[in-house]
């Protein structure tokens, strides 16, 4: 006890102190630019201990709002004249420290669970006629090589961001600091070299798909019946509601990615750092959504559903695959009642 | 020795006479073989019909060029985007330098390489989904195929996460996946590098002495 009091007291010296110095040096320090040291490191971002609590319990508030001059609430308000230092920064690191690395990776996993679950309970959705031996062209070479090719980018970007995102809370307490930062150097590279071909990949896959991707009034029931995942039937055309979805997920989140992919890796397109904080929140956030639901495509793609792979490896499907998924595709493409006798 | 001075070094070594002595080794059998006589008179020279039959090939025919553009452009980024990335990368260029050449020759700027790398892995990805996204090309082609666009891939990925130079074990793992590929080359279909001409030739030979307009 009494060497908490004793040491306490020095703390608070040391407070004072440091406050004191700071009060003389404010004014040189305004008009430099704020940059950490060399040989400055980050011990409070929240997985290491540290001294989170350097200056004891002595604050001057006034030194403090003289620093940051800014309102702190707003992370893009216009910086105030005499503003030695921009408190976004701080924000910036709460959020990516506290919200997004704390609970978003957990988001992916969430989804596995779920369709964990679904399958266990539900099983695969067979062809319930069984396969006709007929099949009907659903996409073209083309279209297959553009979905491939987004996949093949999709699934390197994922692990890598995922590894740049995740690597410090998620592998360095496992496997060590520095067998993380070998792993974040690598995705590092790997990342920043495959991100321009995800923007590739995106016009083109836009381009091949946008047919039949746009919503109808068919949707409304697919959207009553849930899908059909719960037993009854649903008509859709070439692409059902969730298809769709998966569409417009992809392109809208594709685009937020690619922009402030492109400021973060040409950083000098913009003279304000926090749209580059901005943009570090929002790639994350729209990258690991996108991850999470691509899960999703990817079970309906293959084990959840009989038939689907199909389309995208042979380009033709079966048509009692058809019949029973996209009946009213079914009728357009062949002129054929979906409701005949299932051959 | 460290790790990354045995891949780079006796590692390295050995693999690059494994390829080279293999490549020379498969090529010269090849050649020997030799070709059927044939007994026909020549309407005209073989010999142009190989050459033609070699450049003939650089471009696609007509009725084909739109239906494969995408093979096409694939192809062509992919081996460009490569031999740029392996001849005029300058990590490349001085490693050859210092290691077995003494000599030096311009290289490109880090925007160019990463550019050319870029085209180089597209093209690649493009030829291997096509690979498995086509029923024909599914049936064509052998674990070897796989391999070897894999083994390529994984090389030139290798390659990617060591830019920043910034630790040893990924320069090392480079080089590591670098002395598998050689050491597979001489072995696999990768030989294409070299046979192509071979085979174009002999082709464009067969067609040219029957004085066929190739
Ligand atoms: C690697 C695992 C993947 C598998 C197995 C897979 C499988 C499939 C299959 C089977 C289809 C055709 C469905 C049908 O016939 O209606 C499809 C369509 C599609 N996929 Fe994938 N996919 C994968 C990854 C991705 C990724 C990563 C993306 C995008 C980021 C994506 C975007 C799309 C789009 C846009 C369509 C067109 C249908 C629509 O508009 O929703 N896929 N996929």
């Amino acid at each position: 006890m009494q060497y908490l009091i004793h040491m306490s007291r020095k703390l608070l010296w040391l407070g004072a102190l440091m406050l004191l110095l700071l009060a003389f040096t404010a004014p040189q320090l305004m008009a430099q630019s704020v940059r950490p040291p060399g040989n400055a490191v980050n011990l409070d971002d929240g997985t290491e201990p540290g001294p989170s609590n350097a200056l004891g319990d002595v604050s001057d508030t006034e030194i403090w709002d003289q620093f940051r001059g800014g309102d702190p609430a707003n992370l893009l308000g216009p910086a105030l004249d005499g503003q030695a230092m921009t408190t976004t920064g701080q924000q910036w690191r709460m959020v990516r420290e506290n919200l997004i690395r704390k609970y978003l990776g957990w988001l992916p996993l969430i989804v596995i669970g779920l369709l964990a679950v679904f399958y266990l309970i539900r099983g695969p959705m067979r062809i319930s006629a069984g396969r006709s031996g007929k099949t009907i062209p659903r996409f073209s070479h083309n279209a297959r090589l553009a979905h491939w090719f987004m996949a093949a980018v999709f699934i390197i970007l994922g692990l890598t961001g995922l590894i740049i995102l995740l690597g410090r809370p998620v592998i360095a307490p496992y496997l060590g600091l520095q067998a993380n930062s070998i792993l974040t150097s690598a995705a590092m590279q790997g990342h920043n070299l495959f991100g321009p071909l995800f923007i590739v990949a995106l016009v083109w896959l836009f381009i091949k798909f946008v047919r039949g991707n746009f919503f109808q009034l068919v949707d409304l029931k697919w959207i009553f019946k849930l899908g059909g995942f719960f037993g009854s039937h649903v008509s859709s055309r070439q692409f059902n509601f969730g298809e769709k979805s998966w569409f417009w997920m992809v392109i809208l989140g594709g685009i937020v990615i690619s922009a402030t992919g492109i400021l973060l890796l040409f950083p000098w397109l913009v003279d304000d750092i926090r749209w580059l904080q901005l943009s570090t929140i929002l790639h994350a956030l729209a990258a690991v959504v996108l991850i999470a639901v691509a899960f999703g495509h990817v079970y309906v793609g293959t084990i959840g559903m009989e038939g689907s792979i199909d389309s995208m490896l042979k380009g033709e499907v079966d048509e009692n695959w058809a019949k029973e998924h996209h009946d009213l595709w079914y009728e357009e493409v062949t002129g054929k009642s979906a409701k005949e006798e299932t051959s | 020795m460290s790790f990354l001075e045995f891949v780079e070094g006796p590692l390295f070594a050995v693999a690059a006479g494994i390829f080279l002595f293999g490549a020379f080794w498969r090529i010269v059998g090849i050649i020997r073989i030799g070709r059927k006589k044939d007994i026909a008179p020549p309407k005209a020279s073989a010999a142009a019909g190989f050459v033609k039959g070699n450049l003939r090939h650089f471009l696609p025919r007509g009725i084909f060029a739109k239906r494969t553009a995408v093979h096409i452009i694939a192809g062509y980024g992919f081996h460009l985007g490569l031999f740029v990335l392996v001849f005029f990368g300058a990590f490349h260029v001085e490693f050859l330098n210092e290691r077995i050449l003494g000599f030096a020759w311009p290289t490109l700027p880090r925007w160019g390489f990463i550019l050319a790398s870029e085209i180089a892995f597209a093209g690649l990805i493009v030829l291997w989904v096509r690979r498995i996204s086509d029923p024909v090309m599914r049936l064509i082609s052998t674990p070897d195929d796989h391999i070897g666009s894999w083994l390529t891939f994984i090389m030139m990925l290798s390659g990617c996460f060591a830019l920043q130079e910034s630790h040893e074990m990924l320069r090392a793992m480079h080089m590591l996946i670098v002395d598998i590929w050689l050491i597979y080359f001489p072995f696999s279909r990768l030989m294409h590098a070299f046979t192509f001409v071979l085979s174009r030739g002999n082709s464009g030979a067969t067609y040219g002495r029957k004085g066929m307009n190739l």
